[in-house]
């Protein structure tokens, strides 16, 4: 559901004042968010937030993928090598997945990025599976503000080189 | 090349090294240390690394820990192999069927037939075989050049029987076969009658070894050679606990005193009788025989509580050998060096009369019709429990001692690996030698090497 | 005119030497190849040039250095580094030495509770100050050698088999560069599939795989499907050699454990071998001790006690 015009820009004054206290703990901090998107649900939703000018950070970089069950952990824990702070996994909701049971896998995939995460150091919050259907721009949003915001207070990801 | 103290320029000179420690398994150090007068004062053997098995097998689950434990040595992986396997029964209260139980004492034997031919040929070996004692040549390679027939047999044979168990349990080096509760596998009755005469062939090899032996080696074991780091100990090894004889795999220990007389428990009271010293000098432990209640030195006047392990304690502690031909040595061994020998030098010879009964026992455990049956494994049920596994390993008696909790996790270990309960020993024997041979600061090469030799007779 | 080399072994077992004995098929062919200047296991060459000595390390120059087992103190680092020093090539001579292998488990843990455990609390032991006296201290954990030194050559196995050791050090004396296949164990392995089926949960291997006594292993069906835990999809296949024969473990009819490594030298087997089980819609939660997925690869970071769950 699209929100109002005055609503929208509340939301974004909200957002920026948080921004900006939370920089505090961390300052200077840009937190890098790398989302796997799916071509079907997700990607859509995001190129639709453009379109619908719904406000979201601009440290974020998309890789569009054909399915949420396409993403091997090993894809996610590079990206952490190569120094993203969060990565969030995105999908169809369950039983809408264009390939049936692709969302599936990439659910029961995440359990074990989260574990392999963890042995890495890497706090849980920093890795988020999501489902958002292709009419959800707004919730596309919504969820990588949510996520820039998480990713403010924790801090930089241990992985990240000094840039 | 080494340089004697003379010549070396090195001002007065105190300390001297050897390292590594070399045709041994593992790092050591010797460390000698000269008084003003140039005599030795102290002289140390350095175990210079450690791994921790007993602390990173916690919390793995229990019938994992026998493919994990063989990385303990890759010269007597099936002895680990084995034990942790008995020590998983132990916590599971698992009984082996026979033909299980047949298998597993089948490979753990064949395995010290390798191993003992590696010993004596290839690492100690070239200590006598060699005629040039340049150090260049000194080794296997020096062997092959200069008796190449004997060198090319030497190694086909332990290659043969290395091949044998990689033939029938898929690896020589870091056995899976042995599992928790029996065998993996059984045999079939072709694969009995190669091995059958694979190991006919090895018996035939191991009566040549000795004969060679006795001709080219220990006949120039004239008494002065003999007191080479001769050391009175008493001696630890496994027994038949039915008739005192010989056993490899199963049985009780028996702990001798230098007089003979011995003191007989089993494995999972070992506690009661074998501590563990440390000094602040190496990394390893000085098992040593607590149960006597005379503490621990090993000073060379006064040792206390100092015992060894391997073939010539082996030989020592038991009444007999069950097989005739390793018998028939070990009565003509008794009859010129008593019971028990406390040479040192005569390990090697000790040595050559184990491997005689090896290949003895493997052809007999073929033989037995039961071990070609298809029942060799009895189920487990992972639970709370403690289990002590014990068998002779080429070096020593060898203990893995396990607890785990009520999901089959192993909780705590303590292993005793079967060559540390020699290292007080081998300190003893090497600083014997260093103070025979090193005198007024006069070292030379030949000193220094017949002081790794004394270390070297232990097979460590 | 033989090549010289230079072989070493730092926090392993022997194992790789005696598998290296085994090479030539019962003759030391090998040896024919290689001037050995110095390799203590077997021949006497010293680190130390005087008695008494600077207290260095001193290995001759050579064409070819082998080393095999980790690094876990300081010593081993010494010889290593020096071996890079005077050997023109360094080859990872095992698991061990190329990923930590079974040493590197120790990573799991703190050094101060295994020196607890060891000197202070261990059944039988007289408690004692750690000892600190003229041996190397430890590092901070287990290191595979590529974490330390450069390192130009691969030969994974626990031990490598012998006509691996052979195939590879063959290629180096003619200059060509090592290729191992990137297959997984599945790869060379003979058992039968026959699909997921009703598998959806791993079991303990405390009661033997399901195979008629006297038929080739062909006819078992593959381990996984009769719902073993097998490493084989996350290895590198070659653990018997260069012939094609089965896996060995497997020819024992015992799940394979990953011995050889990760098929890839970036891989992670724990990681692969959960996510093959997820994708297949297998329960890895109740997976006993996944972190024993990691008993040969526990280098380059990927055991470490601060990270991981008891």
């Amino acid at each position: 559901m699209e929100m109002a015009y005055e609503d929208v820009n509340r939301h974004e004054t909200q957002f920026e004042m948080k921004a900006m206290s939370l920089s505090g703990t961390h300052p200077g901090f840009e937190p890098r968010i790398l989302a796997f998107t799916c071509n079907w649900c997700a990607y859509a939703a995001a190129d639709l937030a453009g379109t619908a000018r719904a406000q979201y950070p601009a440290n974020l970089r998309i890789i569009r993928v054909m399915c949420s069950g396409m993403v091997h952990p090993s894809l996610v824990t590079e990206a952490f090598e190569y120094g993203a702070d969060g990565v969030l996994l995105m999908g169809c909701h369950l039983g809408e997945c264009h390939y049936q049971d692709g969302n599936e896998k990439a659910q029961m995939r995440s359990l074990v990025i989260e574990e392999v995460l963890s042995l890495m150091g890497l706090e849980p919050e920093r890795f988020r599976l999501v489902w958002c259907s292709s009419a959800e721009a707004e919730r596309f949003a919504a969820i990588v503000r949510e996520t820039d915001e998480a990713l403010r207070s924790i801090g930089p990801s241990r992985f990240r080189k000094n840039t | 090349m080494r340089e004697t103290v003379a010549e070396s320029g090195c001002a007065s000179v105190r300390e001297i090294t050897i390292e590594p420690v070399t045709r041994i398994e593992g790092h050591a150090r010797i460390g000698i240390s000269l008084d003003e007068n140039g005599n030795v004062a102290e002289a140390r053997v350095h175990i210079m690394s450690m791994r921790g098995f007993e602390k990173f097998i916690e919390g793995r689950a229990a019938e994992e820990v026998p493919g994990i434990v063989t990385r303990i040595c890759g010269i007597c992986p099936w002895q680990h192999h084995l034990a942790a396997n008995k020590a998983v029964d132990g916590c599971f209260g698992i009984e082996v069927p026979p033909a299980g139980r047949l298998l597993r004492e089948l490979t753990q034997v064949l395995a010290h037939i390798s191993d003992k031919v590696l010993h004596f040929f290839f690492l100690a070996g070239p200590d006598f075989l060699v005629d040039s004692q340049q150090y260049e040549t000194r080794n296997i390679m020096g062997i092959a050049r200069q008796a190449p027939e004997l060198a090319k047999r030497v190694i086909q044979m332990r290659y043969r029987a290395q091949m044998m168990l990689e033939k029938f349990a898929g690896r020589s080096i870091h056995p899976d076969a042995i599992v928790p509760g029996g065998f993996s596998k059984p045999m079939s009755r072709r694969e009995r009658d190669e091995l059958h005469a694979g190991a006919v062939e090895q018996l035939e090899f191991a009566r040549f070894a000795l004969d060679f032996a006795r001709e080219h080696v220990f006949s120039r074991f004239n008494a002065e050679f003999l007191k080479l780091g001769e050391i009175n100990t008493g001696f630890l090894g496994m027994v038949n606990g039915e008739d005192g004889g010989l056993s490899l795999s199963d049985g009780i220990l028996r702990l001798m005193h230098p007089d003979g007389s011995f003191q007989e428990f089993s494995s999972r009271e070992y506690t009661d009788f074998i501590g563990e010293h440390i000094e602040p000098w190496t990394y390893a432990k000085f098992p040593y025989a607590r149960g006597w209640g005379e503490g621990f030195s090993m000073d060379l006047d006064a040792p206390r509580g100092i015992y060894r392990t391997n073939c010539l304690a082996r030989i020592n502690v038991a009444d007999f050998i069950p097989t005739p031909v390793a018998q028939a040595e070990l009565l003509e061994f008794r009859s010129l060096f008593g019971r028990p020998a406390q040479s040192t030098m005569l390990y090697h010879w000790a040595r050559l009369i184990e491997l005689l009964y090896t290949c003895e026992k493997v052809i007999e455990l073929l033989e037995d019709p039961r071990i070609t049956d298809n029942y060799i494994r009895s189920d487990a049920v992972p639970k709370a429990g403690r289990g002590v596994g014990c068998v002779e390993a080429p070096r020593g008696t060898l203990i893995h001692d396990y607890s785990t909790d009520e999901n089959g996790f192993i909780t705590r270990a303590n292993l005793i690996v079967g060559t540390t309960h020699n290292l007080a020993p081998i300190n003893m024997s090497v600083n014997c030698v260093a103070r025979d041979l090193i005198k007024d600061g006069q070292v030379t090469e030949e000193a220094l090497n017949r002081i790794e030799m004394a270390m070297r007779a232990y097979d460590p | 005119m033989s090549l010289k080399l230079c072989s070493e072994a730092l926090s392993g077992c022997s194992g790789c030497e005696m598998s290296l004995l085994n090479t030539g098929g019962g003759s030391l062919s090998l040896f024919d190849k290689f001037e050995i200047l110095h390799m203590p296991i077997l021949m006497d060459h010293k680190y130390l040039g005087c008695n008494g000595g600077d207290g260095g390390i001193h290995i001759p120059k050579a064409g070819v250095g082998l080393i095999s087992g980790g690094i876990r103190n300081e010593q081993h680092l010494k010889i290593a580094e020096e071996m890079r020093r005077q050997c023109d090539i360094i080859i990872a001579f095992g698991t061990c030495a190329a990923y930590g292998g079974i040493p590197a488990m120790m990573n799991l843990f703190e050094d101060k509770d295994l020196f607890r455990r060891y000197y202070r609390t261990a059944e039988a032991t007289d408690s004692s100050l750690n000892p600190t006296q003229v041996i190397p201290p430890f590092l901070e954990r287990t290191f595979a050698l590529d974490e330390m030194i450069a390192v130009d050559f691969f030969i994974p196995g626990c031990p490598p088999h012998p006509d691996s050791i052979t195939a590879a050090l063959e290629s180096i004396v003619q200059g060509k560069s090592l290729e191992l296949p990137l297959l997984s164990v599945c790869d060379s392995c003979p058992a039968k599939r026959e699909g997921k089926g009703s598998v959806n949960k791993i079991r303990r291997f405390v009661r033997n795989a399901r195979y008629q006594p006297d038929r080739p292993v062909s006819e078992m069906r593959c381990l996984l499907e009769q719902g073993y835990l097998c490493m084989g999809p996350v290895t590198l296949a070659g653990c018997a050699g260069m012939n094609g024969g089965p896996p060995r473990c497997i020819d024992v009819r015992v799940p394979c454990r990953g011995c050889h490594g990760p098929v890839r030298k970036g891989g992670n087997q724990l990681m692969d071998i959960l996510n093959a089980l997820a994708s297949n819609g297998i329960d890895t939660k109740n997976l006993p001790d996944r972190l024993s997925s990691l008993r040969f690869s526990g280098a380059h970071g990927r055991l470490n006690w601060r990270f991981a769950k008891a």
